[in-house]
């Protein structure tokens, strides 16, 4: 049963007056002006295109913005379908905004969305960031088809990257939950995301909502879950994404520690569940999946390896409490290497994180101080991966990112082992 | 306005069969003695009008549609002698009688057809739209898709081709010809001398062609229907034309002319539109085709229909929303015909009493004179292994006797088979029952007409869409100098709650009309009301 104090008592009038719906979309916003407009759109489009027989409401939980973003979302209309090469929707199309207090962030806004796809009976529901240029009609579909129609849970999106792009995901917490979880699964934060009303529901009945989550460890989370609690996933092939506002580098510190410290604590929630689990498979791939050409994503390796060389000194205190001897050895030893001979190899890569993952089961250290600790030493891994793929193609790119998801399955008895040891580190 | 003249706005109109509706001489179809038996019938029901299909001499290749003489009576209905005394007896009981005038076409034994055939020199050879080649007119499109491949067909006998925008053995007359338009004129007064109160045009779109066009409301077919409005009116003033075009509002709207061409046209866009809105449970559709109808004169008025005679006509929708009206209303394929779906209203509400009740209270309520389909009033069902649309033309199913009691002939002597199957069978679905007791169907379409009647109200007051936040409740006001009347309508199949605002009828107390209960007085507040499924109200809105 949801907990209605999710959701404030106007929102309740207004989903009371929608009704039984099959299909919720939400868009979270916080001061999203420039892009909300074009998403909701696109959305609405979408619904138009690929549902018109089915009840759809279109969900706006806004964490309090001051830029008007409610407001445009609320007026954001199309006025000619035809021209959109869609037909004039047959249904009332119902676009609601949900603004709730306190901080802004992703957990209250999801609650309430489950909260209203619960109270409304959807039989799907699908999330879009409100601030994605590659949004298409089309994700519309790819996002809620699989669900609606081909009964799937959880749809996860795949997408066509850029050179080097979302190497955090794809080197370290995609690999990470296949090894762990025993499914292959590309974008488990990417933003987009469509799930079944049960699995919603389900999602609304579990005690994280009133702990404190990072936010991409919800999304984590929300997979994670799927998976222990045997729902069906997949994933859904969207095309290109193309980041609207971020750049690379900005505030990467704060990623690493939001989407690992997700892991970490999903792997802390489910160690009995992933410690019997062997091998991994890759889920079902809807969509056709095309290529486009995309311009590669510059990053200055000079400044990234400056970064991994002067922190991994200046951290050897805490990261002895976290690493063992020997990766700490080897780890000041990659930091010495210079030049084009600079290298992370792939074991000390997945040994890294296994005994983060392990010291922060154990909370060696306080868990905070654990996590800052960690992006210095991706940084390091990045621009060992950089260094290394300069020339590869994009086909290369995967085949590497394959051979490491390999390494940390290969690993997870090394794994078991650092998370079952009583104390660690190398003092 | 003279009310006299305009009585057609406050009409309830019946839509019959004469061959369908009562045998008194058992042979095995209607006739006009048999109807006039059952005029009073339709007086308890309420209605006040009677719109007969057509009943002139015909093969009945189209079910009198194919008119081979207008001015005479088909011999299995009676003689005009029997015409004469049904419209006396259906005028004593003040029964209006609107009767078919098919302008576009005859049949093709019509003497006018069979003269002009005869050879290209007759002098009727000009009577009908005649070509050497089929190249005329590529813009017109084929009207029965499922029967007909091309709009001219070969006649053998004068070695060319003749225009037909309907059956092939309905050969179009040609309004180029001015015999021909006061040979049409002399028919409607021949009806209208004898007392005939109005006659619906068939086809009236199509009546006159020009190359390179759809064919299809031409200036020139409206300076047609112009000139036989304006010769009725200096003969014949109070008569009432109503046309049949089956077009977009717009295009509808050019029937009333400025009020100088027919009084009253079918709305045929809103009647499907009425059949998405419940399916959907969402009033959009409706409310959709209400806000792109055009303003029409004020001597005019909507015709109003749930079904007729034809099929289910999808015509006037998209191709999305055809699709999703075949798919929901014609599950079995064989209950499509054409563009649209030959079914009755119950079959289509699939038996649900409550859906049937909502339909025709949105029916009798919205702005427009309601046209009921005789035999709905008791939830007849159909039969779609008949061919063509006679699935919806059977007897009318009067008891749980013999032959329903609309005949005493042997069974296999019926026009058509009565209805037998065991859910609309006429052992379970006839008048006598449903005169029985209280809270049949019959029971609550008398009471529905007459809270209709009570007031000018519906059929001529000015209409107000609201807007609540529930899209599954359809609410608006009729309003008629200082009466008025809010129509509030749950289209879902779960109770409703929807919150109104009436704050500008603040200090009004809403009366329910069919019962008279008082409910809470209209304030600042939204007004909150809650109903059932498919359950509406009717309020009057009284300021004490």
């Amino acid at each position: 049963m949801a907990e209605t104090t999710a959701v404030s008592e106007e929102f309740l009038r207004q989903l009371a007056a929608v009704g039984e719906v099959d299909i919720v979309v939400g868009v979270p916003t916080f001061n999203n002006r420039e892009t909300i407009e074009r998403v909701a759109s696109a959305i609405q489009v979408g619904l138009t295109k690929y549902f018109h027989r089915d009840r759809c409401v279109l969900i706006n939980p806004d964490g309090g913005s001051t830029d008007g973003t409610p407001e445009l979302f609320k007026s954001a209309s199309v006025s000619d379908f035809g021209m959109l090469l869609t037909a004039n929707p047959l249904r009332t199309f119902h676009r609601l905004t949900a603004p709730y207090h306190g901080i802004p962030g992703k957990e209250t806004a999801l609650r309430s969305l489950f909260t209203a796809a619960d109270l409304l009976r959807a039989k799907a529901c699908a999330i879009f960031p409100p601030d994605s240029p590659s949004l298409t009609p089309e994700w519309v579909e790819g996002i809620l088809r699989p669900v609606y129609r081909e009964g799937y849970d959880y749809v996860s999106p795949v997408y066509q990257r850029r050179k080097f792009d979302g190497l955090l995901v794809r080197a370290l917490v995609s690999p990470a939950i296949a090894a762990l979880y025993g499914a292959r699964i590309r974008e488990p934060v990417g933003g987009e995301l469509g799930l079944s009303g049960r699995l919603a529901a389900h999602f609304l009945r579990q005690d994280v909502w009133e702990r404190e989550m990072p936010t991409f460890g919800l999304e984590i989370w929300m997979v994670a879950t799927a998976i222990v609690d045997s729902f069906r996933l997949c994933e859904s092939f969207l095309g290109p994404k193309i980041q609207a506002t971020k750049q690379f580098g900005q505030d990467l510190g704060g990623t690493v520690r939001q989407v690992v410290g997700g892991l970490f604590q999903c792997m802390d929630m489910h160690a009995g569940y992933w410690k019997a689990r062997e091998g991994s498979q890759p889920l079902p791939l809807f969509g056709f999946q095309y290529a486009v050409a995309l311009e590669p994503l510059r990053l200055s390796r000079r400044g990234i390896l400056d970064a991994f060389r002067s922190h991994v000194e200046q951290l050897v205190p805490i990261l002895e409490s976290i690493l063992t001897p020997q990766t700490l050895v080897e780890l000041r030893q990659v930091a010495q290497l210079a030049g084009n001979d600079f290298r992370y190899p792939d074991e000390l890569w997945v040994k890294t994180i296994y005994e983060f993952a392990a010291g922060y089961h154990r909370s060696a250290i306080s868990r905070d101080h654990m996590l800052q600790a960690l992006p210095p030493l991706y940084r390091g891994w990045l621009g060992s991966f950089i260094l290394e793929n300069q020339k590869a193609d994009l086909g290369k790119i995967e085949e590497r990112l394959e051979t490491i998801a390999h390494e940390f399955e290969r690993l997870k008895p090394y794994l078991t082992d650092r998370w079952d040891t009583e104390t660690g580190g190398a003092r | 306005m003279a009310e006299e003249t305009s009585w057609y706005k406050d009409a309830v109109i019946y839509e019959l069969s004469v061959r369908g509706f009562y045998d008194a001489d058992g042979d095995g179809g209607g006739e006009f003695r048999g109807l006039t038996l059952k005029l009073d019938y339709l007086a308890e029901l309420g209605v006040n009008a009677l719109w007969l299909l057509p009943f002139y001499p015909s093969p009945l290749r189209d079910d009198g549609y194919d008119i081979s003489d207008y001015t005479n009576i088909h011999p299995a209905y009676g003689t005009l002698d029997d015409f004469k005394m049904f419209l006396d007896e259906a005028h004593r009981r003040g029964l209006r009688v609107i009767t078919e005038l098919v302008l576009n076409h005859t049949s093709e034994q019509h003497p006018w057809f069979l003269e002009a055939r005869s050879s290209r020199q007759n002098p009727r050879r000009d009577w009908y739209v005649w070509s050497d080649t089929t190249d005329r007119y590529k813009r017109a499109r084929i009207i029965f898709s499922d029967t007909e491949l091309s709009n001219w067909a070969w006649d053998p006998v004068s070695e060319s081709y003749y225009w037909h925008r309907f059956f092939s053995h309905q050969p179009d007359l040609n309004y180029d010809n001015p015999a021909v338009r006061e040979a049409m004129w002399e028919v409607m007064r021949f009806w209208l001398e004898m007392g005939v109160d109005g006659m619906r045009l068939d086809a009236v779109p199509y009546l006159v062609e020009r190359e390179s066009t759809s064919c299809e409301n031409l200036p020139e077919t409206h300076d047609v229907l112009k000139s036989l409005r304006a010769r009725a009116d200096r003969s014949f003033p109070g008569k009432l034309l109503l046309a049949e075009a089956n077009q977009w509002p717009r295009d509808v709207a050019a029937y009333f002319g400025a009020g100088d061409e027919c009084q009253m046209a079918f709305h045929f866009p809103l009647m499907p539109r009425m059949f998405m809105a419940v399916r959907l449970e969402d009033r959009k559709p409706i409310v959709e085709i209400l806000q792109s109808t055009p303003a029409i004169p004020d001597s005019c008025q909507w015709g109003l229909f749930l079904r007729n005679h034809d099929e289910l006509t999808l015509e006037m929708v998209t191709d999305e929303e055809r699709d999703y009206l075949r798919d929901e209303f014609a599950r079995e394929r064989r209950a499509l015909l054409n563009l649209g779906i030959r079914r009755r209203l119950a079959p289509l509400m699939e038996g649900d009493r409550r859906r049937i009740e909502l339909m025709n209270g949105l029916l009798l309520s919205l702005p427009g004179t309601p046209i009921l389909y005789y035999g709905d009033e008791i939830g007849m069902g159909d039969n779609i292994y008949l061919g063509d649309r006679n699935g919806v033309r059977t007897p009318m199913q009067w008891n749980g006797g013999w032959n329903a009691g609309f005949s005493a002939a042997d069974p296999e002597r019926l026009y058509a088979p009565v209805i037998s199957n065991p859910v609309y069978g006429y052992q379970a679905i006839n008048v006598d029952s449903q005169r029985r007791y209280s809270h049949s169907l019959l029971s609550w379409m008398k009471q529905a007409i007459r809270i209709r009647q009570s007031t000018r109200v519906f059929g001529r007051g000015s209409m107000e869409v609201l807007d609540p936040l529930n899209h599954r409740v359809f609410a608006f006001l009729r309003e008629l100098g200082e009466e008025k009347i809010l129509v509030v309508s749950n289209l879902a199949s779960q109770a409703q709650a929807a919150e109104l605002d009436l704050r500008r009828w603040k200090g009004s107390v809403p009366i329910e009309m069919s019962g008279g209960s008082l409910f809470p007085p209209i304030t600042e507040r939204p007004y909150l009301l809650t109903l059932g499924p498919y359950q509406f109200y009717w309020f009057n809105l009284r300021r004490l």
